[in-house]
């Protein structure tokens, strides 16, 4: 007796086990994130990018459903270190600036441009819908706002609350990227998040999609000193056709700096035109504010990993991609692809990765998701998205080491 | 002498009405097997409930009327069953997050003991005729698994919800009995009933998994413009808020019981034979709906239409069908000094196919004309064996074994059926006072363990191990309200 009670305590102990074993259900996959999982690329987000974004070709392979709020070009939001564009309200003969109409009632690529961490738990849309001072206040209310802002007393959620109401079954959660990013570009540290504010910003959202019962993957955070928005004094003639020390003997760049888009852009143009006037403001940081930005990238990837044991979140290093895309490239078919400014990976920005990149990304996650969950979901073909891919057919294509 | 038969048919009056609300105040439900309830007479179930061929006492208008036709006199009789129901599930899949408790899911939730009360009389108006009467409740259910509040996050409620979180069933049958003993030896006996009978059913509706989809699917090129429409259905089935739909409907109905009894005294030795009519119940009630304040697409409906307004309340009619019964027993008193009985007993649970509800608003909203909740339940059948010795003059002690074949199979294994076959075991004892005898009897119900994996029970998520054991106890009181003393065997 005693044997046939503890064979069926053993039996449901076992069911209990299988019945927490985790299971994969892509039906409500939602992305919280700022502008990489909103599908920024080329300066702005506009539709042609944002139906190649890495969530949304995720969705295609997951066979789900994946309402946007697609734009028309040229799109809108700001992307650091680049001139902030005008925000505008449509004038008589411009269209509706959402591409998808009449709109979706509710979007599942929540990802915000120019959204920090503390955006995502904060920010919420507000009337008026565009505010020709403020570009992430515009964008959050086309986003996460409309139509609701349209309509009478319906609920503006911010993008974490959006999401617990879009009662998930999966959600990515990047962020992150913009709060580094804006710092970076900069080469200002002072816009470097603060630590403990972002874990704790951090730790709401993810606990809140874990509350959900949601499988929930967390990406750790890009460095973004690895993209191609930034290239090396050394890396710097591959674009200019000058030699390295023409960079530091000329025009006083430190050999272990890194020249932004700008710097190197305006170092081709004064090489090109011998103009030996000072590079402009914003075309070189620091060594060693790179340091400090990989220090505080390192130290809030810590942060996201142990947030993310915590709650029971898959974590995927975008950052080792990045790294790796950066040391390595990658084929995309016969397409090598490299992490240097027009190297194929990254779109015009430098930091925002082309159709191709975003390809990339999502064939890790699918494989993260096919190995942890026991599913097949086929992977996306490289070769073909790159046969389309303006970032790759424009990719300068240059002999020699990367960057 | 007038007046003291007044006075007493006074009291019998008092008694009779008392005990009638009794048994109407109590009986509200329990389960045998599915949802038969066998366990009618307390004597008798001390026996295991071998008692077609023996019904001495008032049960027999439920065991065998036929054995109303050897009880001389007045009698009347209360029987009492109480019982507690240790139900679990333990489901072998969940939705995500779900959190499951350690003990599993209790189908007890409320109440946790269910009492049931019978009431019989009967008296004999000539040397061969005798009169019944019972009130008894041979089809009763209590399962309730409603482990939540509507409001409660959707992780910790009873996943089997959709499938159902509760249902009540009480049959009464109000049974008049006519018997007649055909010689000193046999008798028979035929009771036509009014069976009314009671059901509430109530279930979780919006399964994002299951109705939710096809809600979805009619709104998704609204909601989802250009998104691919399944999609599209499926996502937004997790946009809805989760309902609830009750049911209770009462109906009036004809039934039959009818028995026949041989007593050989020189081998110590009856027969039994008893047959119980199937009834099909015409129910006619009310359907309601309820909505949690959750589901995001709720919300943006315009206040003038929320989906509650798809779902009025409204007048329901529906059908279910209880089982006909058929018994046979024997029993002999040549041995040991003691009575020994076996019952053998058939119910044709086969009828019970499905319970069919036809709503009457179905224009401009999304209550169909019929919905068919479908059980395909199988034929049942029950082995009874039982002895009783009596220990002293006026006391007896009992025991016996029940098996019962449950007739749901393993698609209809659910929470309104969590049920298996079962093996019982049972004791009894019964002492006179005077003129009245009482008697009780504890029954200890094992229940198989049943493990489900059925396809298309897979959204419902009502797969998993089902682990169930049942106390039953009972008291009764019979009292001889005058003619031949009770408690004889023959």
């Amino acid at each position: 007796m005693s044997k046939l009670a503890l064979i069926c305590l053993t039996c449901a102990a076992a069911l209990q086990l299988s019945a927490q074993q985790p299971k994969f259900d892509p039906t409500n996959f939602i992305a919280v994130g700022e502008g990489l999982a909103a599908g920024m690329a080329d300066y702005s987000l506009k539709d042609v990018y944002q139906l190649k974004s890495f969530p949304a070709q995720l969705a295609l392979q997951l066979n789900t459903s994946f309402p946007q709020a697609l734009f028309q070009g040229v799109g809108v939001g700001n992307a650091p270190g680049f001139p902030a564009m005008p925000v505008r309200v449509p004038g008589p003969g411009q269209n509706s600036v959402r591409s998808d109409f009449p709109p979706q009632l509710f979007v599942f690529n929540l990802a915000v441009p120019g959204h920090r961490v503390e955006d995502a738990v904060n920010r919420r849309p507000s009337a008026p819908i565009v505010r020709s001072d403020d570009m992430t206040q515009t964008v959050t209310n086309l986003i996460l706002g409309y139509p609701a802002l349209i309509l009478k007393d319906k609920p503006l959620w911010t993008q974490y609350e959006y999401a617990l109401q879009m009662n998930p079954t999966f959600a990515i959660v990047e962020l992150g990227y913009f709060d580094i990013l804006q710092a970076a570009v900069a080469g200002d540290l002072t816009q470097l998040p603060d630590a403990t504010a972002f874990a704790a910003n951090y730790t709401k959202i993810v606990q809140g999609l874990a509350g959900t019962g949601a499988t929930v993957i967390v990406m750790t955070v890009p460095d973004p000193t690895t993209t191609g928005y930034f290239t090396t004094v050394a890396g710097s003639t591959r674009l200019t056709g000058a030699p390295a020390s023409v960079a530091t003997s000329v025009y006083g760049v430190n050999a272990n700096d890194l020249l932004t888009v700008t710097g190197v852009t305006a170092l081709a143009a004064r090489i090109e035109g011998n103009d030996t006037s000072p590079l402009p403001a914003g075309s070189v940081v620091s060594a060693s504010a790179i340091a400090q930005v990989q220090q505080r990238v390192k130290d809030i990837n810590s942060q996201i990993t142990t947030i993310a044991g915590k709650y029971n979140a898959t974590v995927y290093d975008l950052n080792n991609l990045f790294t790796r895309v950066r040391a390595n490239g990658v084929f995309a078919g016969q397409q090598f692809l490299t992490a240097d400014y027009f190297g194929g990976f990254y779109s015009l920005d430098g930091y925002y990765p082309g159709e191709t990149g975003n390809a990339v990304i999502a064939n890790e996650i699918l494989n993260l998701i096919n190995t942890k969950y026991g599913t097949s979901y086929l992977p996306i073909s490289l070769a073909a998205t790159a046969a389309s891919d303006p970032t790759v057919q424009f990719a300068v294509q240059v002999e020699g080491t990367i960057r | 002498m007038i007046k003291h038969a007044g006075i007493r048919q006074a009291g019998i009056k008092r008694y009779g009405v008392v005990a009638g609300a009794l048994v109407l105040l109590t009986a509200q439900a329990a389960f045998g097997s599915a949802f038969a309830i066998n366990e009618l007479g307390v004597r008798a179930q001390g026996m295991g409930g071998a008692f077609t061929s023996i019904a001495d006492d008032g049960s027999a208008l439920f065991y065998n009327p036929a054995g109303i036709a050897f009880q001389k006199g007045f009698k009347m009789e209360m029987d009492t069953l109480a019982v507690v129901g240790l139900f679990r599930f333990f489901p072998s899949e969940v939705p995500a997050g779900t959190t499951v408790p350690t003990n599993g899911y209790s189908g007890s939730v409320k109440p946790h003991f269910i009492p049931v009360a019978n009431a019989y009389m009967s008296k004999d108006i000539s040397k061969k005729v005798t009169l019944g009467f019972g009130v008894m409740v041979p089809f009763g259910l209590s399962a309730n698994f409603t482990n939540f509040n509507d409001g409660d996050p959707a992780n910790t409620k009873f996943p089997g919800r959709f499938d159902g979180t509760r249902a009540r069933l009480e049959s009464y049958w109000f049974q008049p009995t006519f018997a007649y003993q055909l010689s000193e030896n046999s008798a028979i006996a035929i009771g036509p009933a009014l069976v009314h009978t009671h059901l509430f059913y109530e279930q979780s509706i919006l399964n994002p998994l299951d109705d939710g989809k096809t809600f979805g699917t009619d709104v998704a090129a609204v909601l989802f413009p250009g998104q691919n429409p399944v999609e599209a259905a499926n996502s937004i089935a997790r946009l809805l808020p989760e309902g609830r739909f009750r049911l209770a409907g009462t109906s009036n109905a004809p039934g039959l019981a009818a028995g026949y009894i041989f007593k050989d005294p020189k081998r110590k030795i009856n027969f039994g034979a008893m047959y119980r009519s199937a009834v099909t119940n015409h129910l006619s009630g009310k359907a309601s709906f309820s909505f949690t304040s959750t589901g995001s697409v709720a919300t943006f409906l315009p206040n003038a239409a929320p989906i509650a307004s798809l779902f009025p309340t409204q007048a329901a009619t529906g059908s279910l069908t209880t089982p006909a019964t058929y018994q046979l027993g024997v029993s002999t008193s040549a041995y040991h000094n003691m009575l020994m009985a076996f019952d053998f007993e058939v119910q044709d649970f086969d009828r019970f196919a499905s319970l069919p509800i036809n709503f009457s608003q179905n224009s401009g909203t999304a209550t169909p004309p019929e919905r068919r909740i479908v059980f395909n339940f199988r034929n049942s059948y029950i082995l009874h064996a039982g002895i009783e010795k009596k220990v002293k003059e006026g006391m007896a002690v009992r025991m016996g074994y029940v098996f019962d074949h449950s007739p749901v199979p393993d698609a209809s294994a659910g929470p309104l059926f969590p049920d298996n076959t079962r093996n019982s075991f049972t004791i009894g004892a019964s002492k006179m006072h005077g003129t009245t005898e009482f008697s009780m009897f504890y029954q200890a119900m094992f229940f198989l363990d049943r493990n489900t994996d059925v396809l298309a029970n897979k959204n419902e998520f009502t797969n998993g191990l089902y682990s169930n054991f049942a106390h039953l106890a009972g008291l009764s009181m019979r009292m001889n309200l005058g003619g031949a003393k009770s408690g004889g065997r023959k």
